[in-house]
């Protein structure tokens, strides 16, 4: 199989020695097995070779953008192919009249912003991870970003896919075809529908204005009653973004992005649009903030202020890493009223099981991403984690929201599917993959869970 | 179960549509699936032992407007749920033709993409989640009522669009946005040659407008009255702050494309959109028809003025309504009488794909309709959809006629 693979890609294009593939093992989750061999196709036709040599030796196929994934979606079995769209990093078309652009999946999401703002223009999905995660790696998890409470996610950006099948196959869609809508369909299929070759993708105008408030709050429940106070008075600004104490204190030692460290919890707000816009916008979110006892309201004076405020809030994640060994991150969404509720739950879950925990994540979407810390040399801890975690999840579905809001199911959370979906809800979704990956071989063992719980899934 | 003659039933709740499927399984009943019918000009004619109305499956199935989410059931009109809405100044942008009948399933059903998507988002952005009845008449169930979910595949997607034939809509999930304080249309006359410099200047201005139609014609379905050729509506919403800016900056932009004067309107700005909204499925009798392309709106004026020349030689009457910042084009011809129309039909299709090979048909009532192109060319992805069809109906019992069978003359 390799030496077919290397006559299709050429050598340099196909990785096999044991060091080379230890490295492909992990995403920013999990550990998988180790691949058989990693590919690095330049061009769609390289990844239809690919597909066509799994095909005939059955091997299956993950698709890989950074790997900076956080449900284990992009971790191989033993043996499998690893593609990684590491060399597809072109834009190849840019359309500005039009606001798109075409990419290739391994373009990094930042550097497609970076690129197109020239124009004054941005692509708006904007992961924490955003300095290293790629479009294709974007599209495979329908990725969010806190900038998402205005524009929305990946699925709402992407205009049309070039998309190489099980068969080695290419098709295109658009969202503007008629009939199904498999534009849709296939963001956020994690790799199991077909891999992406090339996007269309929507870009936006740079807002006129932009405003950032950091709003510090003497405890959990008023910045979380404040979120929802912003959102039920019509006002939807473009992030609405929560750090507790304990994520403050860590990107603080980090950092230094100037947060208050003698807040319980801060709101981290930006506002964009015009001008004249913005002023009654502050006023108003300074009112609310107030008559929910906030104890300090401070606008960033300069793009450089933001910035750094900005740069604390997607380095949070790392910053934690400063003070334990090691941390697991959940991704659960709750209806935005039921913030404080869930919040309250968190804690009593984690504290339970001996644990502590930091929390940072995006308040307007009641999207949380609870940080919980513990060391992994220590069994209890580790089982602790695993037990908060899914204390967490069922929090989560009871109080009407779901397991994952914008991190995927990957091969984290397939057992738990179950809790949000019943058979019957999941049939649908086995069809829909059946078309796409009759075969199996397009990153198996993600998704859908295994065993007694649906006996017919993979 | 009634026999094999076509029948009806209008199930008030999902358990009588789940009983309903299943009994029509059981009988091997082919099922036409109705919303109010305000979307029957697109797509073909279905072939059906039973009817199922869903005008009865309808009402709010949870509201929280702190949440800004709302579960609504598919018979839901669009006018209700906008009512709702209203109460606590929110809205969800679907923007369908005759809102107080359309129901909430049969626009999303029916894939129906409005003025205002550009600014405000398509309608299957706004969809968090979905229930539908499956073919074998299993209840199913995907996304939720949150507004950032990743969990298991983005089904609802694909049941937006697809004309009611890979499942029944039975519940529909939204997320909302707050309406902007204040609206306003600014309507114009726009004298001979500035269309192409307007198309240009409003969507340089599409930041800061909701909608820009250009419209030729369709003077009774929007003014009530005839009127002159080639008009404009722009529509505006915005903060109190913003509003005299946006009206300035809009008339300025229209100066400077030629246009010297505007006209507000500031009462019922909605309703004037609505009226054109309607007006794209609006028919004459049986001696019109009307085509949407999807597309760019600048390449669509140069094109659809090359279609007037072409069809000049036909004696139809051509009018056309041109969305500047999304790009659609509706393209209505017509004929003194329809026994004239009939015969010049086949050949104007012809003419129209030519100039649109993806055109399609959203209102006509003529007899030979089902000859025609009424889909355009097929989509690229023909086969998968071919596939998905047979994996989510495999007996071909939803909707039979409406979508793929009738693509073939693409």
């Amino acid at each position: 199989m390799i030496q077919r693979l290397t006559d299709a890609l050429g050598a340099d294009s196909v990785l096999h020695a044991p060091e080379d593939l230890a490295v492909y093992r992990f995403d920013g989750y999990a550990t998988g097995a180790t691949p058989g061999v990693v590919v690095l196709p330049r061009t769609t036709r390289d990844i239809c070779a690919v597909m066509k040599v799994a095909k005939e030796f059955g091997v299956p196929v993950v698709a890989r953008g950074a790997g900076t994934g956080l449900c284990g979606g992009a971790t191989p079995g033993l043996g499998a192919i690893v593609v990684s769209f590491a060399r597809m990093n072109r834009i190849l078309e840019l359309d500005i009249a039009r606001r798109r652009v075409r990419v290739q999946p391994g373009v990094v999401n930042l550097d497609l912003s970076t690129d197109v703002a020239r124009h004054r223009l941005f692509y708006a999905p904007d992961p924490a991870s955003q300095r290293s995660c790629t479009i294709g790696g974007n599209i495979g998890t329908n990725a969010g970003g806190p900038h998402c409470l205005a524009y929305g996610t990946t699925t709402s950006h992407v205009l049309g896919l070039e998309v190489v099948d099980e068969h080695g196959e290419v098709f295109t869609t658009h969202i503007d075809d008629i009939g199904y809508d498999l534009t849709g369909a296939l963001v956020g299929g994690e790799g199991t529908l077909g891999m992406v070759s090339s996007a269309w993708l929507r870009l936006t105008r740079m807002p006129q204005s932009v405003r950032v408030w950091l709003v510090a709050f003497g405890d959990i429940d008023s910045a979380s009653e404040t979120v929802s106070a912003i959102l039920a008075a019509g006002i939807v600004p473009t992030a609405l973004e929560m750090m507790d104490a304990t994520i403050i204190s860590a990107v603080e030692a980090v950092y230094h992005a100037g947060y208050p460290t003698d807040a319980a919890a801060v709101l981290l707000i930006e506002s964009a649009g015009f001008e004249e816009d913005m002023e009654r916008c502050q006023t108003d979110i300074a009112r609310i903030a107030r008559d929910h006892g906030a104890l300090s309201w401070h606008a960033a004076s300069s793009q450089r202020e933001r910035d750094a405020l900005w740069l604390g809030r997607k380095s949070a994640a790392g910053a934690i890493g400063s003070m334990t060994p090691n941390y697991y991150i959940q991704d659960v969404t709750v209806p935005r009223t039921k913030l404080p509720h869930a919040l309250r739950a968190v804690e009593e879950a984690v504290r339970a099981n001996g644990l502590r925990v930091g929390n940072v994540f995006h308040a307007g979407d009641g999207n949380l991403h609870p940080l919980i810390m513990y060391d992994k040399r220590n069994a209890y801890e580790v089982a602790a984690v695993v037990e908060a975690g899914t204390q967490i999840l069922t929090t989560a579905i009871a109080l009407g929201g779901t397991i994952s809001g914008e991190h995927g199911i990957g091969s984290e959370k397939r057992e738990t599917l179950g809790l949000v979906y019943s058979s019957d809800d999941l049939d649908p979704m086995l069809r829909l993959r059946d078309v796409f990956n009759a075969s199996g071989l397009l990153n198996p063992e993600k998704i859908f869970p295994s065993g007694a719980r649906c006996a017919e899934v993979r | 179960m009634p026999d094999r003659k076509r029948s009806r039933v209008a199930p008030t709740t999902i358990t009588m549509l789940q009983e309903a499927v299943i009994s029509a399984r059981d009988h091997s009943y082919a099922l036409c699936i109705r919303g109010a019918g305000t979307l029957d000009g697109m797509g073909g004619r279905v072939t059906a032992d039973l009817d199922i109305h869903m005008t009865h499956l309808k009402g709010i199935a949870a509201f929280e407007p702190g949440d800004l989410t709302i579960g609504t059931f598919a018979g839901t009109t669009l006018a209700e749920l906008t009512a709702v809405l209203r109460e606590h100044r929110l809205m969800a942008v679907l923007d369908a033709p005759h809102p107080q009948q359309a129901t909430i399933g049969g626009t999303l059903a029916g894939g129906w993409l409005g003025p205002r998507r550009h600014r405000f988002g398509r309608p299957r952005d706004a969809v968090i989640g979905t229930t539908v009845v499956m073919a074998d008449g299993r209840i199913a169930s995907s996304g939720g009522m949150v507004v950032k979910n990743v969990t298991g595949y983005d089904l609802s997607k694909l049941y937006i669009g697809s004309f009611g034939t890979l499942g029944i809509l039975a519940r529909v999930n939204f997320k909302v946005q707050p309406i902007p304080a204040r609206i306003r249309a600014i309507s114009a006359r726009l004298p001979e040659h500035t269309r192409e410099r307007v198309i240009e200047r409003m969507q340089g201005l599409s930041g800061q407008i909701s909608a820009a139609l250009l419209i030729d014609g369709f003077h009774r379905e929007i003014d009530g009255e005839d009127g002159s050729d080639g008009r404009l509506v722009v529509l505006l919403e915005t903060s109190e702050i913003l509003l005299e800016q946006a009206t300035r900056d809009t008339r300025g932009a229209l100066g400077q494309a030629g246009v010297p004067e505007a006209t507000i309107v500031d009462l019922g700005p909605m309703d004037h959109l609505q009226r054109i909204i309607d007006a794209g499925v609006a028919t004459i009798g049986e001696r019109s028809i009307t085509y949407r392309v999807l597309g760019d709106a600048d390449d669509h004026e140069r094109r659809s003025s090359q279609l007037s020349a072409d069809l000049s030689r036909t004696g139809l009457r051509m009018e056309r309504i041109v969305d500047a910042c999304n790009g659609d084009l509706f393209v209505r011809l017509s004929d003194r009488d329809s026994r004239s129309f009939a015969g010049k039909l086949a050949d104007c299709d012809e003419i129209v794909h030519q100039h649109f090979p993806r055109a399609i048909v959203v209102a006509c009532t003529s007899p030979i309709r089902d000859q025609l192109t009424i889909w355009g060319e097929h989509p690229a992805a023909i086969e998968k959809m071919h596939l998905l069809k047979s994996a989510f109906d495999p007996d071909h019992r939803l909707n039979p006629g409406r979508f793929l069978e009738a693509t073939t003359n693409g």
